[in-house]
């Protein structure tokens, strides 16, 4: 008896630990449940790197932490999945595109001087290019509604005054495809007649963003290294108060072209720093100045998995899962005190400790806790039960043997025991399975039903056997009746 | 199926007798599921065993609730098509643009939310498409938007690595019931699972064909926690079998599995309630990610109480004797 005691203590013990647990320590939502934004990320091989090493997506990793803590995000939290992705959590972002343009970028920066002699060039090009920004626009009016079809005459007219200047010979079928063929190739003739690089986003400290004297637009600031300070004060002298121009081009895309005025011709633009006004607004100054500061990614990132759920969605998902946790567990409550009475009832309250231990393991491991992560933990309460069903059968076996009470609940506990534990396995081997080789919610379906799998173990062998020995110590329940509902009479199986 | 006079007081089921019947019901539903999915296979507009979902094939779904005061006004689907087809989303960088002419649109709820499934979108172009509803269909719930994008390798992956978990998980269970029982009992349970994992597969198959519903990575998880749940019925009757085989040594074949088979089967019954009741509040209340799920779920816990009651017993008998490790 003094044994009981000492399980009984620490069963109450634990239960009343695993309840503070409940309600002093935080719960890991899933996205799905509080709203957000998920973006996996998977990095691209490219012509050199063929092969992606940890050590890459490590260095992969760091620069996207840095563009994200730029972003100003809050509790977003990026982490590593397989091989080759990334996945990036943005609880309550409601709109993710801002998060991945950011991150999406390479970021390559690069500072050219243009070639001599090629003043008309770039002035044509740049007009040219103007003219497909007006145009562009007017082809994809945002409010969209009207006017496509006025303008389509005047833009299909302009793209082939832009086709012919450019001299392109590939028409695609839409309006916006030709605009890309031609963006694409006014690009690469602007990029022509600028030299090679010599001074790159690698030689920036920093990166910042201010608005521009009395304009709305803003410009991104930029502060070199001792190195870069210099390359840039040697590449701006080069082409004070010539014609050139200083191409400043971003991912291999011309964004502006700026002069330098003659007054830099003797030293050029010393102090290490510079800035880069090309029409920016708030936004996208701040993601150039993000996307720079946070250094360039050495390899390629591109987006494969976006998933956007708005708050009140996730609540709904919350309220219905909760409800239908109730609902469960009360329908197996009563199910099991219908069919088993005293011992049925003994379940149930092992059962009540299965749901609080199990809810406290998931805050203190932690799990984070997605949709399929809660039905996952629903099934597993009419499946928790199996092991005292397996039991209570048992022991009715004996009681219609003829064997006494105490015996035949004895008996039950050691004769169910290696089913229980052959089940018990074979469950968790799926789901260790699952838990290795799935991905996201996957993970925590098999991680919740996994961890069921492994408490209602402990609950249904020891909860339940030290409550029943405890209520037996009580006369009134030490009745067969309350343990073979409608059968007193003790027969035997033969 | 039953016997239940007043001294007995057990449920009893002799499968020895019935075995004929039981390996019929069973071969037809294993017919009926393979025809549904050679027959979905060969569909033009399938052309997979089931019809592959978003997660799949890589896509872009867009789940919006209207802002409706008492009942949301009816819309119709081709009017949104035709909004969606008569515009071109702005190109990005990296991605070629997306063809939304081919979206396809669908009502919930009585018009109160709107799905639509489009190609693999950026999450600007996601944002523009909403912005197009918007005169159309709005205004929106400011919180009930949902956005998912699927990239086509990640659908491929997603694939593959179902089937390899499937295929762990199976090895390991086989494993398991050799290292434990037999042989011949991991083969049985082994067989027992393809049985209920084919026949979930194969009305889910019809369901495709019929209903046009699609399977998702869900489904994939529903498939091993069933593989799970039916292996763990089974060992337990097999368990109940090697327990008389010792115990009762002089018996034959048949009179041991009827006997472990009606032992066991208020357990599973029972077990199989536990189990479909909780399941039952997930399909009624869960909402509609959890819906199907939940009913692959208790599709595969009543077949698989079926197969370890009836059928993996019933194919024991074809056996001359027991040996098996004590």
């Amino acid at each position: 008896m003094a044994r009981q005691q000492g399980w009984f203590a620490l069963i109450l013990a634990l239960v009343i630990a695993a309840s503070s647990v409940c309600f002093s320590q935080p719960f890991q939502l899933g996205l799905d449940l509080r709203g957000g934004s998920q973006l996996t990320l998977e990095i691209q091989p490219t012509k050199d790197i063929t092969e992606i090493q940890p050590e890459q997506v490590e260095a992969v990793k760091s620069v996207l932490d840095r563009r994200v803590n730029g972003l100003g995000v809050s509790e977003s939290t990026l982490q590593t999945i397989g091989t080759n992705q990334l996945i990036l959590e943005l609880p309550g972002e409601q709109d993710p595109s801002k998060a991945s343009r950011v991150l999406g970028k390479t970021a390559l920066l690069e500072f050219r001087a243009q070639k001599k002699g090629t003043k008309d060039e770039i002035k044509e090009l740049q007009s040219l290019r103007s003219l497909l920004i007006r145009v562009s626009n007017s082809d994809s009016s945002p409010d969209g509604s009207k006017g496509i079809e006025k303008n389509d005459e005047l833009v299909k007219k302009q793209l082939e005054l832009l086709n012919n200047s450019l001299s392109i010979k590939d028409r695609a079928g839409s309006n916006a495809e030709q605009i890309k063929i031609i963006k694409r190739a006014l690009n690469q003739k602007i990029l022509e007649l600028f030299e090679p690089a010599e001074l790159t986003g690698k030689d920036l400290i920093s990166a910042g963003r201010r608005q521009e004297q009395n304009l709305s637009t803003w410009e991104v600031t930029l502060t070199f290294n001792q190195e870069g300070g210099n390359k840039f004060a040697e590449l701006t002298k080069s082409i004070a108060g010539t014609d050139q121009l200083l191409g400043i081009i971003l991912d291999g895309e011309s964004i502006s072209e700026a002069s330098v005025g003659e007054q830099f011709n003797v030293a050029g633009i010393t102090g290490g720093s510079a800035t880069i006004s090309g029409n920016f607004t708030a936004d996208s100054a701040r993601e150039l100045e993000v996307q720079l500061r946070g250094g360039s990614l050495p390899l390629p990132v591109e987006i494969v998995q976006v998933r956007t759920i708005g708050p009140t969605l996730g609540a709904e998902n919350i309220n219905r899962s909760l409800i239908a946790a109730m609902t469960g567990l009360f329908l197996v409550a009563v199910f099991m005190i219908i069919f088993y009475r005293v011992p049925g009832f003994v379940a149930v309250i092992a059962l009540s400790f299965y749901a609080i231990f199990n809810i406290s393991l998931y805050a203190l491991i932690p799990v984070t806790l997605t949709l399929p992560g809660v039905a996952g933990f629903i099934l597993s309460i009419g499946m928790a039960v199996d092991a005292n069903v397996l039991i209570f059968e048992r022991v009715k076996d004996e009681l219609r043997r003829g064997n006494t009470l105490i015996r035949s609940i004895e008996t039950g506990f050691s004769q169910a025991f290696s089913s229980i534990i052959d089940g018990h396995i074979t469950t968790l081997i799926s789901c260790i399975a699952l838990f290795y080789l799935g991905t996201g919610f996957v993970k925590g379906f098999s991680a919740t039903l996994g961890i069921g799998v492994v408490i209602s173990l402990f609950t249904a062998l020891s909860c339940t056997r030290v409550l029943l020995r405890f209520l037996m110590s009580y006369k009134t329940l030490r009745r067969t009746s309350n343990f073979l509902p409608g059968h007193q009479i003790p027969s035997s199986l033969q | 199926m039953t016997s239940s006079s007043p001294d007995r007081a057990k449920l009893s089921f002799p499968v020895s007798r019935y075995r004929s019947r039981i390996w019929l019901v069973s071969a037809l539903a294993v017919i009926i599921s393979c025809v549904g999915l050679i027959s979905s296979w060969l569909n033009p507009s399938i052309r997979y065993p089931l019809r592959p979902g978003l997660d799949f094939t890589g896509g872009t779904q867009i789940k919006l609730e209207r802002q409706c005061l008492d009942k949301c006004t009816p819309l119709k689907i081709s009017a949104i098509s035709k909004e969606l087809q008569e515009k071109t989303l702005p190109e990005e960088i990296s991605t070629s643009i997306p063809n939304i002419s081919t979206a396809r649109v669908q009502f919930l709820d009585g018009y109160k939310s709107i799905v639509i499934r489009l190609p693999f979108l950026s999450p600007t172009q996601a944002e523009q498409i909403v912005d197009i509803l918007i005169p159309i269909a709005g205004p929106f719930e400011p919180g009930g938007k949902a956005i998912d994008t699927i990239g086509p390798t990640l659908g491929t992956q997603l694939l593959k690595s179902s089937f390899i978990s499937l295929i762990v998980a199976f090895t390991g269970i086989a494993l398991y019931i050799g290292y434990r029982f037999d042989r011949t009992f991991a083969f049985l349970a082994l067989i027992a699972l393809m049985h209920d994992l084919l026949i979930v597969c194969g009305i889910f198959s019809w369901l495709g064909i019929f209903l046009n519903l699609e399977v998702n990575s869900l489904f994939a998880v529903a498939l091993l926690t069933i593989s799970g749940y039916s292996v763990n019925d089974t060992v337990v009757v097999f368990d109940r079998i090697r327990e008389i085989n010792s115990s009762q040594d002089t018996l034959k074949i048949n009179q041991k599995v009827d006997l472990a088979v009606s032992a066991t089967l208020a357990r599973t019954l029972y077990t199989s309630c536990t189990t479909l009741l909780p399941l039952s509040a997930l399909i009624f209340f869960g909402g509609d990610t959890l819906f199907w799920f939940s009913i692959a779920l208790a599709l595969g816990v009543v077949i698989g109480s079926w197969s370890s009651i009836a059928l993996a017993p019933s194919l024991l008998t074809l056996r001359s004797n027991i040996k098996i490790k004590e």
